[in-house]
This record gives structure tokens, C-alpha cells and sequence, in this order.
């Protein structure tokens, strides 16, 4: 205790509330990651199934949405939280606070992954998806039965790259105004020069990525049959 | 017999901004039930492009496919799904799902079948060991050879009991000896369960000891057909007699043949002949006669007999010696037996 003492000066009176930051980290990727993984999976999907050699070609509606997930991905996320205030208010009657964050997590987050949906997606073998319609498989299937089994691999490679993307963009909210470990550093270990706060946030992190890419690296292994 | 596929006037036209391909153009087609028909073509003719007009994978620009007896243009998308089911197809790259075991590959298509559990995984035993591979149900396509990978490909196309198997390109990916035992396999399917076989290729190898039929395709169009012997002991395209010539070997005999010393020096009062015979007309003594009755004699430089559906086909290629006076009448003889005689060139690189 006396080392702790030494060397994590500041912490140790604190670590209540190190752990409230942490929940609140935990909160905030694990919600908007459910959100966002949904909703980007969708949209992921449609730009695969729409695009020109997809199982459904409709350039007007592929174009549509291959810029919308473009522009989005464009905005850097600091300022696509300042941006997206009423969308938030509209929502969530609120604007700070973690559950506030999760609606510019969500959106910051939708556009990336579809794209890594797409890039998932698109390696399954043109082969495999002729075969299953000469077999007679309906689109519905062809998405779920060869797509996204096909694809399992790389979908959980790019899931696990965007978690930890969605782990870093939580911080950066922290800073300006949510929770969590990123307000932790900022208000506290920063602006009060308490570099021992700073540091442990950072190695709580780091272990939250490290668990997340072991478990994502040991879900590869077992879906992968080569 | 009845006719189960019929392609009228098939046209398949791609376009996009920078070009228009004519891939199929106006091709009519017909294979009989139980047939095994071969269609041969290099790289692009359109042979792809016409089978997958068969299972309605490509939709035509013009033109009607009947198949199994249902126009398929008239087909909405669910009829055309459940018409798909009795049309099989495999593929060059065998197309198999990684993420499923062997099993898994040829259950696949069974859900869509009435079979329940227990019926589907019947079923799958069966197929299993109709293609031989009971053994590796539970592998996964990484842990099988090309030759095993097709014949889950088989397997899972026969699942749904077709009444017609679309093979593209089926050996191409193989060596020999696997492509012989897949072309076997096919063969034992014709005869077993009477599955109509159309069987796409660049290898006329392959289609001779398969099919019936055979349609050689060029740009698009169909420029030769008929019965497999009619076309290899009457071939009337230049594009038919390279592909033959490649699937006999007559083309690098040849090339050898040119290098011998007694063809280089061939002397004035000699012929190099390409002599080839079907049938009845190998049962007459051929050489003896010209020797007979011509005083022609003939230096055998390169000789092949095959069989091709229990019919022999020789090929000879030999120097004629004799009186030149004589040598036209012994030709139109030897012609009006049956034989396809063919002067070559002895400098010339081709065969005719
Ligand atoms: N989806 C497509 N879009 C545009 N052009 C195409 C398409 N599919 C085929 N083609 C063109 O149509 C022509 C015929 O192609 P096809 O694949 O039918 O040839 P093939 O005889 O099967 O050749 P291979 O032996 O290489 O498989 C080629 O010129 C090809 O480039
Ligand atoms: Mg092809």
C-alpha cells in the first residue's frame, strides 16, 4: 500500500472514482457499439448487395449511400460532436453526459464500420455467391446463410478495429463534457497536473483494447477453417 | 427422346459506357434428355455466358430457354429459384463455402427440400458416398485436394436430384489423371441416374471421352455441332481440327514427324499423308492394299487408334511411295472406303 501510495499519489484517494470513469467508459462503447454495429452491419450490407456486380445492382441507391458514408467519415470526430448538438438534444433532451455521447459515438461510428462491413463482405468469393443461386437460394439467404458466415472472419476483425476506434472516440468525448476515462484524464490528470491519474486512465484503456483484441483474435481462430 | 433444354436464338449482349460485347449471338441450341453434350471454345467465346443462360443465372438480350419444360423468361423469382433446383452446376474453382465442413457444403442446398433432420443427413451420406468421400464428411474444403473438392461440388449439385448437371469448366483446374477420374465419375452419373450433362471446356480431351454431343463455340456462335464421332472423324472447321488435333496429340506428332530426316528429304515421287478412319473402314487392311494394288508403299511414321464410344478412330501419318500417276486414283480409293486422306505439307506448321 505505501508503494501505491508513492508512486500513484493522486489516484489512490480517488479510486472510487476511477472506477466510476471506467463504468462509464464501459457504458458508452458498449452502448453505442451495440447501436452502431447494428446499424452500420445494415448499411454495410446494402452497400455490398447494391453495388454494381452485388446480388441486387442499383447504382442510384449504391451511389446514395457510398457518399453519405463517405461524407460522414469525413467529419473529424471533434467537431462532429460540436455539430451534431441538436440531433442530440432532439433526442436525448440532454447534451452532456454519457448518454448524450453515445448519439455523436453512434453516428461517428456507423459510417466507419459500414465501410469495414463492405470491405468484409466483399472478399467472399463471387463463386460461392453464383454457386448458391444456381442452388436456387434466395437473397435473404444468400446475405445471412453465405454472406455473413462466409465473411464471419474478417466481419469480427473489422468489429474488433472498430471497437477500439469507438474505445478512443469515448475518451475524446469525455473530453468535452462526457464521462469516463477520458474526462478522468483530461479534467483531472491534465488540468490539474496529476500525471499519475493520466497514466493509470491510460493503462485501463490499454487493457479494455488488449482484452478486446485477444477475444477478437481468439473468435478469428475459431471461425476460420483453413 | 424428349428435348430438355432448348435455347432459341440466344443473344447476349453486354454493355456498359465504354464498350458492347456480343457474348452469345444468336445461338440455338437443343440436348436431348440423358444426353452428355460438350461444348468447346477457347477463352471468351461466350461458353459461360450460353450455360448460364440455361440455369437463368444470365438473363438473355433476346431469345427464349426452355428447360425442364418451363420457358424460364416466364418464370417469376420464386418459380425461378425452384427451377434451379433440378438444374446442378459446377464450377472450375469448385466454389465450396469455407466456413461449412463437407457435410455442411452438400446439406446446404437441402433445406430447401422436404427431407426433415434425419432425411437431410440421409441424403447427405448417400451423396457422400455416391462421390466416393464418406470418409471426410466433417473436413473442411481447406483440407481437401481440387479433385475431392469437386466432387463435393458434384455431391452438392445432385442434392436436389437434377434432371440436368451444367459443368463450366469442371476439370480445367485439375491434372489428368484427377480430370480423367471427375470425367469417370460424370460418366457413371450419365448412366446411373440418366442426368443430362452439358459440359463446358477449352479441352476437347475431356469432352471425348464424355459426351455424345458436341458444339465447337467461336465469338459468340455455335460454328460447328453433331455426334462426337461425326465431328472427330469429319471435322469441317479449321477451329474444330485444332481442337482435335490438340485432344489426339496429332499436333505435336506432327511436329515431331516434320523433323525426321526422311520427311525433310522427302524425294519427289513421295507423299506425306495424313490418313484418319472411323469404324468399319479399320477393319480393312489399308497399307497392304495401296501396296497391292498401286504398288504404293507407305513408311508409318506416326500411328494412333482410340475409341471413342466403343468406336475406333485411327490416325496415321505416313509417306506414300510410289508412281505419282498412281497416287490420286489410290487416294479417291482409299476415300471411297471411308478413310479421310490429307496431303501435308512437310515444311508447312499446319496440319492441313
Ligand atoms: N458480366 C459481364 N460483363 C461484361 N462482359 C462480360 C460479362 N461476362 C462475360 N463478358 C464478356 O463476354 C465474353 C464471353 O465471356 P465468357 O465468360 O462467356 O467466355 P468463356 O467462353 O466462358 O471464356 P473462358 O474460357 O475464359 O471462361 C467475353 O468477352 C467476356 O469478357
Ligand atoms: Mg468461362
Amino acid at each position: 500500500m505505501s508503494i501505491l501510495n508513492k508512486f500513484l499519489p493522486n489516484v489512490m484517494p480517488i479510486w472510487d472514482q476511477v472506477w466510476q470513469a471506467t463504468l462509464e467508459t464501459l457504458y458508452m462503447t458498449f452502448f453505442s457499439a451495440i447501436i452502431a454495429g447494428i446499424l452500420g452491419l445494415i448499411v454495410g450490407i446494402l452497400l455490398v448487395v447494391y453495388d454494381q456486380g452485388g446480388i441486387m445492382p442499383h447504382p442510384a441507391v449504391y451511389s446514395i449511400l457510398d457518399k453519405i458514408v463517405n461524407i460522414f467519415r469525413s467529419i473529424p470526430f471533434v467537431i462532429l460532436l460540436a455539430v451534431i448538438y441538436p440531433l442530440t438534444r432532439l433526442l436525448v433532451h440532454t447534451t452532456i453526459g454519457n448518454t448524450a455521447a453515445l448519439v455523436p459515438l453512434v453516428v461517428g461510428t456507423i459510417p466507419f464500420y459500414a465501410r469495414q462491413v463492405q470491405n468484409a463482405l466483399v472478399q467472399v468469393d463471387g463463386g460461392i455467391i453464383e454457386a448458391a443461386q444456381a442452388m436456387g437460394a434466395s437473397n435473404i439467404d444468400i446475405i445471412f446463410r453465405v454472406y455473413l458466415r462466409e465473411g464471419l472472419p474478417d466481419l469480427i476483425r473489422v468489429s474488433v478495429l472498430t471497437l477500439i476506434s469507438l474505445i478512443g472516440l469515448t475518451a475524446m468525448a469525455g473530453a468535452v463534457g462526457a464521462g469516463g476515462l477520458g474526462n478522468l484524464a483530461v479534467s483531472i490528470g491534465y488540468q490539474r497536473f496529476q500525471n499519475d491519474v493520466t497514466f493509470v486512465a491510460m493503462i485501463i484503456i490499454l487493457i479494455m483494447v488488449f482484452i478486446v483484441q485477444g477475444v477478437g483474435d481468439w473468435l478469428t481462430r475459431l471461425t476460420t477453417h483453413v | 427422346m424428349a428435348t430438355i433444354i432448348d435455347l432459341k436464338d440466344i443473344t447476349v449482349t453486354f454493355k456498359n459506357k465504354a464498350s458492347t460485347v456480343h457474348a452469345v449471338q444468336d445461338v440455338s441450341l437443343q440436348v436431348e434428355a440423358g444426353d452428355t453434350y460438350g461444348i468447346v471454345g477457347y477463352s471468351g467465346a461466350g461458353k459461360s455466358t450460353l450455360v448460364r443462360v440455361i440455369n437463368y443465372l444470365q438473363k438473355p438480350t433476346s431469345g427464349t430457354a426452355i428447360v425442364n419444360g418451363q420457358a424460364l423468361g416466364k418464370l417469376d423469382k420464386d418459380q425461378l429459384r425452384v427451377a434451379r433446383r433440378k438444374i446442378g452446376m459446377i464450377f472450375q474453382h469448385f466454389n465450396l463455402m469455407n466456413s461449412r465442413t463437407i457435410a455442411g457444403n452438400i446439406e446446404y442446398p437441402l433445406r430447401y427440400s422436404k427431407l426433415t433432420k434425419a432425411g437431410r443427413a440421409k441424403k447427405v451420406q448417400e451423396l457422400l458416398a455416391l462421390v466416393g468421400l464418406s470418409d471426410k464428411a466433417d473436413a473442411y474444403p481447406a483440407q481437401l485436394s481440387g479433385g475431392q473438392k469437386q466432387r463435393v461440388g458434384i455431391a452438392r449439385a445432385l442434392a436436389n436430384d437434377p434432371e440436368i448437371l451444367l459443368c463450366d469448366e469442371a476439370t480445367s483446374a485439375l491434372d489428368p489423371k484427377t480430370t480423367g477420374e471427375i470425367i469417370d465419375l460424370l460418366k457413371r452419373l450419365n448412366q446411373q441416374l440418366h442426368i443430362t450433362i452439358v459440359f463446358i471446356t477449352h479441352e476437347m480431351s475431356a469432352v471425348k471421352s464424355l459426351c455424345n454431343h458436341v458444339a465447337v463455340m467461336e465469338a459468340g456462335k455455335i460454328v460447328e455441332r453433331g455426334a462426337l464421332l461425326d465431328i472427330f472423324s469429319n471435322p469441317q472447321q479449321a477451329l474444330t481440327r485444332d481442337f482435335i488435333n490438340t485432344a489426339t496429340q496429332l499436333d505435336t506428332a506432327l511436329a515431331e514427324v516434320r523433323k525426321q530426316p526422311a520427311v525433310i528429304n522427302l524425294p519427289a515421287n513421295a507423299r506425306l499423308v495424313h490418313l484418319s478412319y472411323t469404324g468399319a473402314s479399320t477393319d480393312q487392311p489399308l497399307i497392304a492394299g495401296l501396296y497391292q494394288q498401286y504398288g504404293i508403299t507407305a513408311n508409318i511414321l506416326y500411328g494412333n487408334i482410340e475409341f471413342l464410344q466403343d468406336v475406333p478412330v485411327g490416325n496415321l501419318i505416313v509417306i506414300l511411295t510410289g508412281d505419282t500417276t498412281k497416287l490420286p486414283t489410290a487416294f479417291s480409293q482409299l476415300r471411297d472406303q471411308g478413310v479421310t486422306v490429307t496431303l501435308l505439307d512437310p515444311k508447312g506448321d499446319a496440319v492441313d
